[in-house]
């Protein structure tokens, strides 16, 4: 009885790498998983996830299987050695030092490209389109035709953002009231719009497609509905559109001057 | 509260031999304050200990009624909510989403400030900290007492701050300006966002009241023999948590003071110029709102360590005592609670990789936070070493020790995928940090204190907790523990964010209602399976099979003492001749050697031998 | 048994143990090392508020010079001399008490408290004279502007139809030219045309800088000269127009902010004092004297960082 006691609680213990590595094995399936990535650097983001996966997942493994080894082995009641009465070791402890040392030191160093490229290597050229959060939506200012921002002809829009594919985009993130966080889960990019901040972010589309602009910082009550749509399109698509929305621009602004 | 009336009873019920004196002159007032002196204006370190932990499980119990309740939204967005959902509800029985931001603020708040750090410092702190060094009590008793009252206005402070126009705080925990400094920015940012303040606040000033009283005592009034490394790992933990609380929690005070003028003085130190919100334009301005996020992180991200340090340690007690063995790696068990607290100090801004820092900052914090992973994996490995070879027996506390060991593997893992600052741009603010607190915290933290409150229930009560139950309580609270949590990591691997009350709008995460489903009915288990827990705990204070002194023959100095222990603690002087760990010596007939037991030959040489 | 097996804490039964016997620690009395590790969080405190300010200054865009918010850099070293002298005083108290010269312990002592109370005269002094110059801690009760706006040109219209003020400027009108000073002259010419400027409909932002220097001139960059070369509040003390004082608002929070919360300190340390006083300051008073010291040198030292941190940078 108490023999099985002890195999119950150490398979109990056994369950829990079994199960985990089976969540994350069939997640995919089930589409529970990275949402498809339609952008240049979102791979680099992935093959990190996947290289921190595979990383901690050997980890996780190793440890909790050692665990419930030492639970199974050294149960009292089916013990038949002696207890080993040791305080430490000095070079278990100077391996396990180093050797966790020498791995996380290569993934800072590993990562750090990366993170340059998407948050420091800012591409060179005006800003494509000004995106400003407030409570609760997206809104968005596009140049216009003098292709500089902050000019009255400045196209204004709310949470429909349509950019080209397959060239750079620079985004000037703004915040009027309080934090948000501008999130395209499958552009890979997240940062938070500060009040009295201009932010750049960065990136480069390369599918055609419609996808969400979530908000992913607590801005209030109406956070949850904060959700805007980005259309990435071709550049002649994407020219007609803002053509489009120009002269719908005009028209009401020649209604309003009307009245 | 329940505690006191039993403890009432007691008084009167117990036979009272050595009390007789009392008795002598029977007046009532003199009894009422006899009674108020010893049960609640207490300054016995023990009394304040338990005073800590019935409050501190009360509001566990409120915690997760309210955690509860966020599950209910996430899963079943605007549906009726079951029993409850006429007392709070606004439409019919259904939750509004403001309410739903309130009900996560103040499920982190009490969690955190009312219930983790209080019961790890607060209850077994002071419970703990003198008995186990050899002291009749805390240094100054009166400040200790001081200690737990000034948690009262803030338990007062929170608990009213539903009831208040616009109702509670609905910032997050982390109450971020300006969502939280500007009245007109939703409606928790009232009053509710106030009296936060204030809560937090008292709850700064009971535990800087608590942490220097603890490090006073540690280094003073240790028993003669008991040098600073023949300490238990409990007390290095206290100690050093003590010291993080003291140089830490001054500057989120401070903090809560500058915000705490920018609502309501009018001052804009987190306010920059020129910000309208809801229209309308604010007064003050020229301030930094990310200097809130510098100073709350500068404290709470030490405070992280402030709610696993104290549990690390009773669990590396716990574990050596079940499996009768000595501790591996004392030394470098007590040298990587430093370092954690040490790093715990750069690495804050781990926090704020996408919060418009300067990137070139986030990469100097990435690597500080990688390298806290260190001495975390140094600990991780000198547990898998003490139970390696030993002999274990499977006692609740022992089960639950364990499972923190198993538990905060995974909850330290996915720390690492954050820390990459390039995969925190695609999980920050996702349900994977989501995951990955509640592994370290409730999965982690909460399991040690699990693991405690059945192993020194009988040095509190006298009385043990029944076996059984505790296991059955382990079992089920192990399984949907999972079960709530395991999920969240695929959650947010797909990008799920938190704090939303309804995600399932976003094409994005529409498909991912039923998983959530699931996750709430494993949290509404795991709350149910807590009842077993309760009742054990209140039966066994009063019909628990008897304890003797040292009921799990364990080494230490507290259960050398009377259970539970008198005022002054121990009948005798404690003398220590050796380290806490002593188990299995070889050659010594039992196969534990008490701290104050006698130096004996075999011991030494078996000790000489080892090294 | 259906009570715990038996009850804890018998605190007023007089039921003790052994008086134990303690492992010697640091060599510090309880009372002393509690005392230190308190400052130590004091320190954390007064850290992260100096942190702010650094952060908040150093992140502004403009910034004013202490006189253009009316500080005093002779004031602030003087109240900076009394402090340390207070420190030097508790010293001597501790000294005499410790050689059992209670009377003298007693007269530095007092001499403390009243050195202390001395630099809360001089902060008070200095905080009323920035209220009289409109400078509050937080901007709705000021009359500080960040900018020559149009929020500004009507604030000073308001103010100038206030009708004591009104009053006050009719009976200024009304004095025969004689009976004033040179700059009371010029002041009322100024006082016309600033009224002009406000009132005119079609007024440029441009009017209204001129309008914000004529009342309070803000001495250029690099000029040392501590007077605003007469601006409309300093000929007319009662005229109390809003100013113009680019980051004058966040200077004002973070002023008051720190010298406030030093000045908390400071009474706290004068009520302890009070309570000596009322002791016999023999050899047994020594230890709490030495914990009353240490806490004023804290205090002490947190100020001699704040004066260069407000005055001289
Ligand atoms: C008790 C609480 C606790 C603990 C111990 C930790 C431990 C760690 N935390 Fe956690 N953290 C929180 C509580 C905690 N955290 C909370 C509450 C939040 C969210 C706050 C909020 O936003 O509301 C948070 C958020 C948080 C973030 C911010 C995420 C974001 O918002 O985007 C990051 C980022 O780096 C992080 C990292 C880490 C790391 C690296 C550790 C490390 O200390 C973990 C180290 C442990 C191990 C790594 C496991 C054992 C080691 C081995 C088995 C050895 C081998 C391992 C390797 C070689 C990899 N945490
Ligand atoms: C110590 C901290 C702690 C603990 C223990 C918990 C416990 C739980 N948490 Fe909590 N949680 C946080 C800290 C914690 N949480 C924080 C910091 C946040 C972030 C908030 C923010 O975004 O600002 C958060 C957010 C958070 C969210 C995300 C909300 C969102 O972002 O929208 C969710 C959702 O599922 C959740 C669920 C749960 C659940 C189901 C539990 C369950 O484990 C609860 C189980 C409860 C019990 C088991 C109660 C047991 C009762 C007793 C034992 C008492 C017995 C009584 C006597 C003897 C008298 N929590
Ligand atoms: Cu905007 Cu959340
Ligand atoms: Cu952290």
């Amino acid at each position: 009885m108490k023999r099985l006691a002890g195999l119950f609680w150490s398979l109990l213990f056994l369950a829990v790498p079994i199960f985990g590595v089976i969540t994350f094995a069939v997640a995919p399936a089930y589409d529970i998983w990275l949402p498809k990535d339609v952008s240049e650097h979102g791979a680099s983001v992935d093959g990190l996830f996947y290289f921190i996966l595979w990383l901690t997942g050997g980890v996780f493994v190793v440890t909790e299987v050692a665990l419930f080894w030492f639970i199974w082995k050294y149960d009292a009641n089916n013990k038949k050695s002696e207890v080993k009465y040791r305080h430490g070791s000095h070079v278990l402890e100077v391996v396990w030092t180093i050797v966790p040392a020498a791995v996380l030191l290569f993934l800072a160093i590993y990562q750090m490209n990366t993170w340059a490229d998407i948050k420091m290597r800012r591409p060179n050229m005006a800003p494509t389109v000004e995106v400003i959060g407030r409570q609760f939506e997206w809104r968005l200012r596009y140049p216009g035709r003098d292709g500089v921002l902050g000019t009255p002809d400045d196209l204004h829009l709310v949470n429909d953002l349509h950019l080209p594919i397959d060239e750079d985009i620079l985004i000037q993130l703004k915040s009027m009231d309080v934090l948000h966080s501008f999130f395209l889960p499958n552009v890979r990019i997240k940062q938070d719009a500060v009040p009295g901040m201009k932010i750049p972010v960065w990136f480069k589309a390369r599918e055609e497609g419609v996808f969400d602009i979530v908000c992913a910082e607590l801005c209030g009550w109406g956070h949850y509905k904060m959700k805007g749509r980005v259309t990435f399109e071709s550049r002649e698509s994407f020219e007609k559109w803002l053509e489009v929305k120009y002269q719908e621009q005009e028209a009401t602004q020649a209604s309003n001057a009307e009245t | 509260m329940s505690t006191v009336e039993t403890k009432t009873t007691s008084v009167q019920d117990a036979p009272q031999k050595q009390e007789t004196h009392v008795h002598a002159q029977p007046s009532s007032a003199r009894k009422l304050s006899t009674f108020l002196s010893t049960y609640v204006f207490s300054k016995d370190h023990k009394v304040i200990g338990l005073q800590f932990l019935f409050s501190t499980l009360l509001w566990f119990l409120i915690g997760g009624l309210l955690a509860l309740a966020v599950r209910w939204q996430v899963a079943w967005p605007w549906s009726d909510v079951p029993v409850v959902g006429k007392l709070f509800a606004q439409q019919g029985g259904q939750m509004a989403p403001e309410f739903y931001t309130m009900l996560f603020t103040m499920h982190a708040t009490v969690m955190i400030f009312l219930v983790i750090i209080p019961i790890l410092a607060g209850a077994f702190g002071n419970f703990l900290i003198p008995l186990m060094i050899g002291a009749d009590d805390m240094a100054f008793p009166t400040l200790n007492m001081l200690s737990y009252w000034f948690m009262w206005p803030a338990f007062i402070a929170f608990g009213a701050s539903f009831f208040v126009e616009g109702g509670a705080a609905s910032s997050g925990w982390t109450s971020y300006p300006t969502l939280s400094t500007n009245v007109n920015s939703s409606p928790g940012a009232g009053w509710g966002q106030t009296l936060w303040l204030i809560g937090l606040t008292f709850v700064g000033v009971s535990s800087m009241l608590g942490s220097v009283n603890y490090m006073t005592t540690i280094i003073l009034m240790r028993a003669p023999g008991m040098t600073m490394f023949r300490l238990p790992m409990t007390i290095w933990a206290m100690f050093i948590t003590a010291v993080l609380q003291a140089f830490a929690l001054p500057v989120l005070t401070a903090a809560g003071f500058m915000q705490l003028a920018d609502r309501s003085l009018g001052t804009g130190f987190f306010t920059p110029e020129g910000n309208i919100v809801n229209n309308a334009i604010a007064t003050a301005g020229g301030g930094q709102p990310l200097l809130w996020q510098h100073l709350f992180w500068f404290y709470s991200h030490p405070a992280v360590y402030i709610m696993i340090l104290p549990a690390m340690g009773m669990v590396s007690d716990i574990l050596t005592c079940f499996a009768r063995k000595p501790l591996f790696g004392y030394r470098p068990m007590v040298y990587s609670v430093a370092g954690i607290a040490g790093l715990g100090f750069i690495v804050w801004g781990h926090h704020m990789f996408m919060s418009g820092m300067n990137p070139a900052l986030g990469t100097t914090f990435m690597v500080s936070t990688m390298m806290i992973a260190l001495p975390s994996a140094v600990k991780t490995f000198n547990w898998l070493g003490t139970i390696w070879a030993g002999r274990i027996q499977f006692t609740t506390s022992m089960l639950f020790a364990l499972s923190f060991v198993s538990m905060f593997i995974i909850g330290g893992l996915s720390g690492i995928f954050m820390a990459a600052t390039p995969v925190d741009i695609f999980i920050h603010d996702t349900y994977f940090i989501v995951a990955h607190f509640h592994y370290v915290l409730f999965a982690g933290t909460a399991m040690g204190v699990w693991a405690a409150i059945y192993f020194w229930f009988p040095k509190m009560f006298g009385r043990t907790m029944n076996e059984f139950w505790g296991k059955v309580h382990f079992f089920l609270t192990f399984i949907f523990l999972n079960g709530t949590f395991f999920t969240m990591h695929i959650l947010g691997a797909v990008g799920f964010p938190r704090r939303l009350a309804d995600a399932y709008h976003y094409e994005t995460f529409h498909h991912l209602q039923p998983l959530n489903a699931f996750m709430t009915y494993c949290a509404i288990g795991m709350v149910a399976s807590q009842i077993i827990f309760a009742v054990n705990f209140f039966w066994s204070m009063f019909y628990g099979p008897v304890a003797g002194r040292n009921p799990w023959n364990s080494n230490t100095l507290e259960w050398t003492a009377p259970s539970p222990p008198g005022h002054g603690n121990f009948d005798f002087q404690p003398i220590v001749h050796r380290g806490p760990y002593e188990y299995s010596v070889p050659g010594v007939e039992s196969d534990h050697l008490m701290q104050t037991d006698p130096p004996n030959a075999a011991a030494t040489a078996a000790a000489a031998a080892a090294h | 048994m259906n009570a715990p097996a038996a009850s804890i804490g018998h605190e007023s039964h007089g039921h003790h143990g052994p008086v134990l016997q303690y492992q010697p620690g640091l060599p510090l009395s309880r009372g002393k090392l509690i005392m230190w590790l308190f400052l130590s969080t004091e320190i954390m405190f007064f850290a992260a508020l100096l942190g702010s300010y650094v952060v908040l200054r150093f992140g502004a865009a403009v910034w004013p010079k202490p006189h253009h918010v009316h500080l005093s850099e002779p004031i602030g070293a003087f109240n900076t001399f009394v402090l340390i002298c207070s420190s030097v005083t508790v010293v001597l108290a501790l000294e005499a008490a410790r050689a059992n010269k209670r009377s003298l312990a007693k007269s530095w002592m007092l001499l403390t408290l009243i050195l202390g109370s001395l630099f809360l005269g001089v902060k008070a002094y200095e905080y009323s004279s920035k209220f009289d110059h409109g400078i509050y801690p937080w901007a709705p009760r000021g009359r500080i502007y960040e900018r020559p706006d149009l929020y500004y040109g009507s604030a000073v219209r308001a103010r100038l139809s206030d009708p004591a003020i009104l009053a006050k400027i009719k009976e200024l009108d009304g004095r025969p030219e004689n009976e004033l000073s040179d700059a009371e002259l010029t002041g009322r010419r100024r006082l016309k045309q600033v009224k002009d400027m406000v009132n005119n409909p079609d007024q440029q932002a441009f009017d209204l800088a001129v309008v914000a220097d004529q009342i309070m001139p803000l001495p250029g960059e690099g000029s040392d000269s501590h007077d605003h070369g007469g601006g409309l509040n300093d000929t007319f003390a009662w005229l109390q127009l809003p100013a113009v004082i680019p980051g004058g608002n966040m200077w004002a929070s973070t002023y008051f902010f720190l010298t406030g919360f030093h000045a908390v300190h400071v009474i706290v340390g004068l009520i302890v004092f009070s309570i000596l006083l009322l002791y016999e300051l023999g050899p047994a008073a020594a230890g709490m004297i030495e914990n009353a010291g240490l806490y004023w040198h804290f205090v002490d030292l947190v100020w001699i960082f704040l004066f260069p941190l407000l005055y001289l940078f």
